[in-house]
């Protein structure tokens, strides 16, 4: 095949812009994605995931920067040119063709010898072998879409870009189709990048996760790190919940930080604090927070509020609580007790928590 | 109503009314009906009237030595001089039309296409032109086509400049009849092809890209066959009215040599007692035609046109 590029390694975008008229949709992007591993892309709708993602199928040409796989670089190169594949976000598959004949698409272009085959495989492993003879057209949406996924699969490409492959998919199907992959990606050590508006999705299955907010990457890392330490009060936000409040840095005490959030002194950890002096957001996670009728002695880090409303959710209870700043947070308390404390609506209460779960981001957003 | 019907024939009560759930399905159907009305009865009053009108006069004979009077009868001879007389017009017919269409689709497609996926904002300019021919009359576009073909017209000029011209002439010659069918049908080939390539998704066309495919085998293996059924229908659209047209003919072709739709128009206006020949030329090319697109669609046909 003329002009293909055999790239193999590192999926790499050093400074990747894309404008459209005065409307820049990719903001300067650096990315290293290490060969073989689950990626996770995850943003609000509309903040670039798709654009990112033809820029590394070579469907969208980048205004400024370069798309690299290993050292070779595909910046400008077509798509058919790429070792990659895509998963639509809109399925795209062939209207005039079978399932059958959609899937082996891929494989016949490449004069694969093995194509029948590993068309049959792939239809397998997305169940869709019994439907191999209809047309697009008369199939469901999630069928579509496990579909879309194996017309790309067949042809493990070095890198395969998942453009939120299982959106339309129950929530049975999806986790099956998660642990399907997952166990694809292993074992055959294809990059996956993998735009999803799932949160859980993401943590549970990518290696690192990029929380993606208006054309920039706001913050990369395993997803352990991304929830525990987040960078930015949009990432703070943005995956899972967190109490937060802004206060003013007055000092430090050892290893910590001192801000005075609404009147209540909180300790952050310095090394988990983005900012230093003046305005910080304090954040820290609901499962983080413990809940007690009196205030704990000699702890520190605690606020009165009161319950505004409790729900019993079996493994734990919820606490929702009117913090003195006016802000709602959110509490668990794990049912072990046997004499639990049984708080009610209007109940004050004492929230404590490990400063050392703390965070710090700049209270403005970037 | 019906859940009533059939829990009383469950129970085998006869006394119920068998025919209980009707009202309802019949009411719906009238309003079908009623609907089809209007259209019905102009094609029952201007399309089959005429129809079974022509189909009596095909299969009459003339009074012997009363020129133009006619006695009905069952006279087949009518058809069997249709088709040995005239079959060189009928070949011509569908050889011309052929040619035009074929022309017209070479000509009509990367327009279709250029309109769909690169015109960009000047789409709608471009549809307006495309359209703008049906602003004047056919005749007289046919007319100003002798014009351009004339001998003296710039066509011919420029061609004989250039020694291209081994005739000397194009007007009056066959060149200029496809010429002027392949324009005159243009604009039917152009508006399915680019409806259905402007109904295609850009996605599903990205994706033969990013499926290995450059951008020739792309258009071979997804585009061209997503614009199947325009293409069928731009095909049927200028063939069908081609081969029936006599206007061209009669306008940009020589005087001998004619199109079965000339025979048609000359026997029915210029032969005195020509009727019954020209009625079953009429059916003949009808059902010629009808064959025709029927082995056409069944071999081409997609799922959308059959
Ligand atoms: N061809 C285009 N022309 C102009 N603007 C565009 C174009 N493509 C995308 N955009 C804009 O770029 C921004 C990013 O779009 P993109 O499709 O990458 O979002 P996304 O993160 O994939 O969103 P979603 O989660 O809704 O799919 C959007 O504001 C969009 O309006
Ligand atoms: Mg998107």
């Amino acid at each position: 095949m003329a002009g293909f590029k055999e790239a193999r390694g590192d999926l790499q975008l050093e400074s990747v812009t894309k404008t459209f008229g005065d409307f820049t949709a990719v903001d300067g992007i650096d990315l290293t994605v290490p060969r073989g591993s689950f990626f996770a892309l995850l943003g609000p709708s509309g903040c670039g995931k798709t654009t990112t993602l033809r820029m590394v199928a070579g469907l969208e040409q980048p205004t400024a920067g370069r798309v690299m796989i290993g050292d070779t670089d595909l910046t400008g190169s077509r798509p058919y040119e790429r070792p990659v594949n895509t998963v639509f976000q809109s399925y795209a598959l062939f209207p005039h063709l079978t399932i059958r004949d959609n899937v082996a698409f891929g494989p016949k272009r490449r004069k694969d010898k093995d194509a029948s085959t590993r068309t049959d495989d792939a239809l397998e492993l997305v169940q869709m072998t019994q439907f191999a003879g209809r047309k697009p057209h008369q199939l469901s949406g999630g069928q579509q879409q496990r579909v879309a996924l194996a017309r790309a699969l067949v042809n493990h490409p070095e890198v395969l870009l998942l453009d939120e492959p299982l959106g339309a998919l129950d929530l049975k199907l999806r986790r099956e189709m998660q642990v399907e992959l997952k166990r694809i990606q292993t074992e055959v050590g294809l990059t996956f990048i993998h735009v999803t508006h799932d949160q859980e999705e993401a943590m549970t299955m990518a290696d690192t996760v990029a929380v993606m907010n208006k054309g920039h990457i706001e913050q990369l890392g395993p997803p352990a790190h991304l929830y525990d330490l987040p960078r930015t009060r949009f990432v703070a936000n943005f995956l899972g919940q967190a109490n937060t409040g802004v206060g003013a840095i007055e000092g430090t005490d050892g290893e910590h930080l001192v801000a005075d959030v609404f009147g209540t002194k909180v300790k952050i950890s310095r090394a988990r604090s983005q900012v230093h002096d003046g305005e910080v957001l304090f954040g820290v996670r609901p499962e983080k927070v413990t809940v007690s009728r009196q205030q704990p002695q000699g702890v520190g880090n605690d606020v009165k509020g009161v319950v505004r409303d409790v729900s019993f959710l079996g493994v734990a209870t919820s606490y929702l609580v009117d913090m003195p700043s006016g802000a709602t947070w959110s509490c668990y308390e794990q049912n072990l007790d046997v004499e639990p404390i049984d708080l009610r609506p209007g109940d004050e209460v004492w929230l404590t928590w490990n400063p050392g779960h703390a965070f710090g981001v700049p209270v403005e957003e970037a | 109503m019906s859940s009533l019907a059939q829990v009383s024939q469950v129970a085998g009560d006869p006394a119920v009314h068998p025919t209980a759930p009707a009202p309802e399905t019949e009411k719906r159907s009238w309003t079908a009906y009623l609907l089809l009305l209007p259209g019905v009865l102009w094609l029952g009053v201007f399309f089959i009237l005429p129809l079974v009108q022509l189909a009596a006069v095909s299969l009459q004979s003339r009074f012997p030595g009363f020129p133009g009077y006619y006695y009905r009868d069952l006279n087949f001879e009518n058809y069997l001089s249709a088709l040995t007389d005239y079959a060189p017009h009928f070949a011509r017919s569908f050889l011309y039309a052929g040619l035009a269409t074929f022309l017209a689709f070479v000509v009509a497609y990367p327009l279709a296409y250029a309109m769909a996926f690169k015109a960009g904002r000047w789409r709608n300019l471009m549809m307006i032109c495309v359209v703008a021919p049906f602003f004047t009359s056919f005749i007289l576009r046919t007319f100003a086509w002798s014009q351009i073909l004339a001998d003296e017209g710039p066509v011919a000029a420029v061609l004989n400049f250039l020694h291209l011209l081994p005739g000397g002439h194009i007007i009056n010659t066959p060149v200029a009849v496809v010429a002027g069918l392949t324009y005159n049908f243009l604009p039917f080939m152009v508006l399915p092809i680019y409806a259905s390539l402007e109904r295609a998704d850009p996605r599903v066309i990205e994706a033969g890209g990013d499926l290995y495919a450059n951008g020739f085998t792309t258009f071979r293996t997804v585009t061209l066959p997503m614009s199947m059924p325009g293409v069928l229908a731009g095909t049927l659209l200028t063939f069908i009215p081609a081969a029936g047209d006599f206007v061209n003919m009669e306008l940009l072709g020589p005087q001998r040599g004619k199109m079965v739709g000339n025979v048609i128009n000359d026997q029915f206006l210029a032969v005195p007692g020509g009727y019954p020949v020209a009625a079953a030329l009429s059916f003949t090319l009808m059902a010629a035609i009808l064959a025709m697109v029927f082995l056409y669609v069944r071999r081409f046909g997609t799922d959308e046109l059959v």
